[in-house]
């Protein structure tokens, strides 16, 4: 799932904030149902649309060895029809009142994100309510859904070299967390899932009590909780899913895998375990990040791509997830580069991070990059929709978008030279290496 | 993810869905102020001061890579990172450093017909910005060392894009279809145009074909104009016009197929076979457009398009189906593009053949039409939100000289268009035995089904260039 890359760099780039005028946490209006449906309303009226998000606590890190990618499976099914809306009519009603969507699965969450006039409202969250209270999943259509995502999993992982090694570096890395897996889950899975199976799974997780909904745009709050009310109150709460319970055990030496396949170019990963969003290590590795990864200026891309023009490009960051994940270093290879002379500039840079931390101007930079970030995304309301979203499952409140920024600020600059030397260790490593076989000149 | 939303070509259909965009579009894109600076730079100007954020975009006309001699394939894009890769006063690392310690991005890039800057930043950093983008558009270095390492990259990028089947038949198609017209040049420039390239080739692409007054600018966000003018004239408006006269800024017409030209490009690894197939489209500004949006919309345009409802959602043959135009001053282009397991390549295009033809026959049925129209004014606002896209939408109403009413017209005619009209556009634009199509995939399991087709002009994914 490339999505889920780019969502937590978005995350990454939202929560550092520092309170805009235009935006502040007052704006947001909170109410929770009796249900347990905490709803998030934001008065826009910059546009004459709505951005109506359902997020819900359910993403790969829920599933199990047989169920890898049912998570993203359902996603897909919530537009292929409950008892009271056929298949396919969720997006016909939709694009017939002149709304757009789209849905996302990653790691830790389940999105789905609504764009629409604003008078499509109450029928947008009409069909909303519906199909959280049962799917269908009419046989011939689960049979052909289940096809899209194997034509999914296709192109996004196995017709893209850097998507494959991606996938084998994160299995190495990670032994017994169910981020294991990646959000698509494996093959086998996808040409299994039994029907029963995926019922019961989505019954555990779509719960109004398992779920945010997120209303940016042009309404007037008043009645728009009204409609909410009116959907939504009648849904019974369920029993809360069972917690995630499994812990990743410490890694206890340097691990590595190969990749031989067919390649014009190589691919070259580089991962450490690192700690989850809401740990005190979180902030300073993610600032650490932004000098040595982003922009042509960093440290990284200088070395990698200009000085030793070994790489094509370069990338990665901290994930920032509810359970504890990966720092990833991910390179593109020049065809030809020597491999292990990138895993050797790279441990240099790290080498001198960890000597000396980074420099008061780079910490300026990396706030300068997080406050530009923010604004940006704040534009839209698709932006605000997301970024509230996001901060409140990942943080469990959306608040944490307002402070973050000073949470970025307060962090002493010492602490990246610390986190340097906690992380970046070889018994908490993993490389990964494709090396192109046959189809290369 | 439901939906991937596409890159690169993708972008085009979703600027063509979206430029053509919602019921008062003026709302969202009110007349900017026109600033015509001292060296013949016009300049829109929008003030927006809701986020402390400033959008600045720029076009120089005939500075594109239709414009390259043939022998400097990717020159113009070359000249354009080269921009940024070194000025008279700061080196590579200096560009790269001031404008990432600000949080900013400043990109040059060519696209066919102009040269395009575009740079964003917190508003307290946008006269530095500005000012690294003029070093960068007026006094570029042109380093040799710089050059080469660029070129160099360059070619591996090329090479690692064959990697990537969906990226590769994009390339493979633009070259097909376009042959030695100046639209088949490919930004990225080939393997073989790029060996060849000199220093000296970027240098007189740069002397002959940027020039102030044929810049079109756009700046929204929180700047005044008073603080804007004096900005831009301390900054780009320094840049001096060439001596002689501008060279030749129009494309040529574009090629009209004839008859079925069939490529299959063999990736012995692939296990999905990609295929794009594309025809004549419409010139930007066309009277066609807005019944053209309406076609493509319910065509291949959305999520229940004809297109995606056959090849994904009722079968289940591949995660996304699309069609999509692509516009320019002196024509345009259709096309469809969708992916499936080597085994079904046969079916896929069966029923995209298929298509088409109900398409032209038949036309769309009322309720469709209402379902089209809703949809593309329903998500039209959403397309100007952002200053950038405002910046954007100036000056492509600018540069093609459709006026800064065109899209309420355009919408206007949107929420006009009948089923004759939508017809009309479908018999024009979808083709039938007239087109270009590419397949990507392992030939081994795909030969057999696609023989029914025609013949095949094949080539092997590591054959040299596209």
């Amino acid at each position: 799932m490339r999505r889920k890359f780019v969502l937590t760099l978005l995350l990454t780039a939202a929560l550092a904030v520092s309170l805009s005028a235009a935006f502040k946490k007052g704006d947001v209006r909170v109410h929770t149902l009796a249900n347990g449906l905490k709803i998030l309303l934001v008065e826009d009226h910059n546009i004459p649309n709505v951005a109506l998000y359902t997020y819900f606590r359910v993403g790969s890190r829920n599933e199990r060895p047989g169920l890898t990618g049912v998570s993203h499976f359902i996603e897909h099914m919530m537009f292929n029809g409950t008892p009271k809306i056929g298949p396919g009519e969720f997006d016909r009603r939709m694009e017939f009142q002149g709304g757009r969507n789209n849905a996302f699965t990653s790691d830790d969450m389940t999105g789905y994100t609504d764009w629409f006039p604003a008078a499509a409202l109450e029928a947008m969250i009409a069909m909303e309510a519906d199909r959280i209270q049962g799917l269908a999943f009419v046989p011939e259509v689960f049979e052909s859904e289940r096809g899209v995502i194997a034509s999914e999993r296709r192109m996004a992982v196995e017709n893209n070299n850097d998507a494959i090694l991606g996938e084998n570096v994160r299995a190495t890395a990670i032994m017994a967390h169910p981020y294991h897996w990646n959000v698509i889950g494996w093959m086998s899975d996808i040409q299994s899932w039994r029907r029963d199976e995926v019922m019961a799974y989505y019954r555990t997780y779509y719960a109004p009590n398992n779920a945010v909904l997120i209303v940016v745009g042009d309404f007037d709050p008043a009645p728009t909780l009204n409609l909410i009310r009116k959907y939504y109150g009648p849904i019974p709460a369920y029993p809360p899913p069972p917690p995630v319970s499994t812990v990743e055990p410490p890694q206890m030496g340097i691990k590595s895998v190969l990749v031989r396949k067919a390649a014009q170019a190589p691919s070259f990963q580089v991962v450490w375990h690192a700690p989850s969003a809401k740990d005190p290590d979180y902030l300073p590795l993610s600032i650490l990040a932004k000098p040595l990864l982003e922009g042509e200026s960093s440290r990284l891309y200088r070395r990698l791509v200009r000085e030793e023009q070994l790489a094509i490009r370069i990338r990665g960051g901290v994930q920032e997830t509810i359970d504890p994940l990966l720092f990833m270093i991910d390179v593109k290879p020049r065809p030809g580069a020597d491999l292990d002379r990138i895993d050797r500039v790279i441990e240099e840079e790290l080498a001198k991070i960890k000597a000396e931390g980074i420099t008061p101007k780079e910490f300026e930079k990396a706030l300068n990059i997080v406050r530009s970030d923010f604004y940006m995304e704040l534009q839209t309301i698709a932006g605000k929709a997301g970024q509230l979203g996001g901060a409140e499952l990942l943080y469990d409140d959306f608040g944490k978008l307002f402070t973050v920024m000073d949470d970025y600020a307060a962090v002493k600059i010492e602490r990246i030279k610390e986190v340097a030397l906690k992380y970046f260790q070889e018994n908490n490593k993993t490389i990964g290496k494709l090396i192109p076989e046959g189809g290369a000149k | 993810m439901k939906k991937l939303v596409p890159t690169a070509l993708a972008f085009f259909l979703i600027a063509a869905l979206a430029a053509p965009a919602t019921l008062a579009a003026a709302a969202q894109l009110p007349a900017p102020e026109k600033i015509v600076l001292k060296n013949g730079i016009i300049v829109y100007h929008l003030k927006n001061s809701a986020l402390p954020i400033v959008s600045f975009r720029m076009v120089i006309r005939g500075a594109g890579s239709a414009f390259e001699p043939a022998e400097a394939e990717g020159a113009a894009n070359l000249a354009a990172t080269l921009m940024m890769k070194g000025t008279a006063k700061m080196d590579a690392d200096a560009v790269a450093e001031a404008v990432d310690f600000m949080g900013a991005s400043l990109n040059i890039s060519a696209a066919e017909e102009y040269l395009q800057v575009s740079g964003d930043s917190l508003s307290e950093h946008f006269p530095r910005l500005m000012e690294i983008a003029a070093d960068c558009l007026t006094r570029p270095s042109f380093k040799e060392e710089e050059f080469a390492k660029e070129r160099a990259k360059r070619i591996d990028v090329l090479k690692a894009a064959k990697d990537n089947p969906g990226t590769a038949v994009r390339y493979y198609f633009q070259k097909a279809y376009f042959g030695g017209h100046p639209l088949g040049h490919l930004a990225t420039g080939m393997e073989s145009s790029l060996t060849k390239m000199t220093v000296q080739a970027v240098k007189d692409f740069y002397a002959r074909r940027l020039r102030p007054n044929r810049s079109i600018a756009a700046v929204v966000g929180d700047i005044d104009k008073a603080k804007l003018v004096a900005l831009l004239e301390s900054t780009v408006g320094r840049w001096p016009n060439p001596a002689g006269a501008a060279t030749a800024d129009a494309v040529p017409a574009l090629p009209k197929p004839k008859g079925r030209t069939l490529l299959l490009i063999d990736k012995p690894d692939a296990n999905q076979a990609y295929f794009m197939l594309g025809a004549p489209g419409y010139a930007m500004g066309d009277k066609i457009t807005a019944a053209a949006s309406v076609m493509n919309t319910l065509f291949g345009g959305r999520f229940t398009s004809w297109l995606n409802t056959e090849l994904r959602i009722k079968r289940g043959l591949t995660y996304g189906a699309n069609s999509g135009v692509r516009n320019w001053a002196a024509g345009g282009l259709f096309s469809v593009s969708s992916y499936t397991k080597n085994d079904k390549i046969g079916e896929m295009l069966d029923i995209t053949l298929d298509l088409l033809k109900k398409g032209a026959g038949q036309g769309f049925a009322p309720e469709e039409i209402e379902s089209s129209r809703n949809y593309i004014l329903g998500q039209f606002p959403p397309t100007l939100e952002t200053n950038a896209s405002k910046a954007g939408a100036y000056i492509r109403l600018a540069f093609y000289k459709l006026g800064f009413g065109y899209y309420d017209k355009y919408l206007d005619e949107v929420g006009k268009t009948s089923a004759e009209n939508a017809k009309a556009a479908a018999a024009r634009l979808l083709p039938q035995d007239d087109f270009v199509l590419v397949v990507v995939g392992k030939a081994e399991e795909i030969k057999p089904l696609l023989m029914k087709y025609g013949t095949w002009r094949e080539k092997k994914i590591t054959d040299p260039d596209f």
